[in-house]
């Protein structure tokens, strides 16, 4: 009784679950809409790498004073292909005169004055390229000229600076780049007595990110 | 322990950036659309995508889009090509106006100037909130480097744009706040001290915009320090620069 119970209940299944595949099979199958996502697509949400984040080291000559190493960050935003503005820091320690070294008689400046740190503010150029290492090895590669403005301080004074510089960035990843960088600041000082425009030029090495 | 966290937060950062850009494909309904190796358009045309191909939005570089194709090309697709595609709706891509359009439609802004404060050689940089098409509201810092002292102001002002829907527009600007006067090293040896007085400004100014997000701005401020002097320090500025907005 149980078996024969058993048995219908199975062909019945058998029967509803049959039943829209042997329809199907007559007429063609309605076309589906799918469930696409729906959300719209804004500008907002693709993700833009305009702004440049940086780090850098090198040696700067600072006029009179010997040469030091100096370390420094920068941002730039990059406005369109070829122009950007940038803002960067960078801080070193002057050494000594030639006139201090040979006589070894008292210091021009105290230490705290013989810090180096300057800003500046530039609008910079960018002349794209390519870098070819192998025929399948290639870095995207931007040389680029810079002018700006900003300020020194050094020996207790704070100075008016124009820069002058001119790079080389090579992007190993689309956001992920190493530069080369020269820049000459002047400045008017008259730390040695009598005053004069002095040229401080530095060239340094860096790594940046794009975001 | 607090750089790795730095690291690891910068890193994810990425990641997330990353995979919200992943969900965006569109359809290329132009007869083609070509993929340079770089985001200029110098950089070689090296592919060309054809009608009715999809590809996927990576992400944007100053008006330049990397994307995939569904067959693994990867390239850059200027911004016009970008917007002629077509959504997972058919509807056309909506991106921001670069244009006129959208300089009128802006909320921020910010800006670089150089120029002179009297004699003096002056460098700012400022920030605005666009409240109204004709009111923004601006903050600004200035540093201005003599031979005798080293002077640094921040400003806030109001500024009114008196033909908003002009290309070329003047405006007035009124505002407030305070200038820091350290003197030169040579004049501390002989007694001068660091002072700090309250300012007040008012200024007109020309602004044009140029292209894309770019505006260029001409100004000139009266400035008045109220020292405590019996007599008010007057100043004159003038500026030339460039803001950017969003």
């Amino acid at each position: 009784m149980d078996a024969r119970v058993l048995g219908l209940f199975l062909a019945g299944t058998i029967l509803i679950t049959a039943a829209p595949v042997a329809v199907a099979q007559e007429t063609p199958p309605p076309v589906i809409e799918p469930e696409l996502d729906r959300r719209e697509v804004r500008e907002a949400d693709i993700d833009s790498e305009n702004f440049e984040i940086g780090v850098f080291a090198g040696q700067i000559s600072i006029e009179d004073f010997s040469s030091s190493s100096i370390v420094g960050v920068s941002l730039a935003y990059h406005i369109t292909e070829n122009i950007f503005a940038e803002a960067s820091y960078a801080q070193a320690d002057a050494g000594q005169t030639s006139f201090e070294i040979l006589s070894g008689g008292a210091p021009f400046l105290t230490d705290d004055e013989r810090e180096y740190t300057y800003y500046d503010l530039s609008v910079g150029y960018n002349v794209n390229g390519e870098l070819f290492i192998t025929d399948n090895t290639v870095f995207n590669t931007d040389f680029y000229l810079t002018v700006g403005g900003g300020s020194t301080e050094f020996g207790g004074d704070s100075q008016f600076t124009l820069t002058l510089g001119g790079g080389y960035r090579v992007l190993l990843t689309d956001y992920f780049a190493v530069r080369l960088d020269v820049k000459d600041h002047i400045f008017s000082s008259e730390i040695i007595g009598e005053e004069k425009d002095t040229h401080n030029i530095q060239y340094t090495l860096g790594a940046s990110f794009f975001f | 322990m607090r750089v790795i966290v730095f690291v690891v937060a910068f890193l994810s950062l990425f990641q997330w950036s990353a995979v919200l850009a992943e969900s965006l494909v569109v359809k290329v309904v132009e007869p083609y659309a070509d993929m340079h190796t770089g985001p200029a358009s110098e950089f070689p045309i090296f592919h060309v995508i054809e009608r009715g191909e999809r590809i996927t939005v990576l992400k944007e570089h100053t008006g330049w889009y990397k994307v995939v194709t569904d067959d693994g090309k990867e390239g850059w697709i200027a911004k016009a090509a970008l917007a002629s595609t077509r959504d997972v709706n058919d509807r056309p891509l909506q991106l921001a106006q670069n244009d006129f359009e959208g300089y009128q439609d802006r909320s921020w802004e910010f800006g670089i100037f150089g120029g002179k404060l009297d004699d003096v050689n002056a460098l700012s940089v400022s920030a605005a909130w666009i409240l109204t098409e004709n009111i923004a509201a601006e903050i600004s810092a200035t540093q201005a480097l003599g031979d005798f002292s080293d002077n640094r102001m921040w400003l806030v002002r109001l500024q009114h744009y008196t033909f908003p829907e002009w290309r070329l527009t003047p405006y007035f600007t009124l505002g407030a706040g305070q200038i820091r006067t350290e003197p030169s090293a040579t004049l501390v040896q002989s007694g001068a001290d660091t002072r700090t007085n309250d300012l007040l400004e008012v200024g007109a100014g020309v602004r044009y915009y140029l292209t894309r997000n770019f505006v260029m701005r001409a100004e000139y401020k009266r400035l008045t320090a109220l020292t405590e002097r019996d007599e008010f320090e007057e100043l004159n500025q003038w500026t030339l620069g460039f803001s950017v907005f969003f």
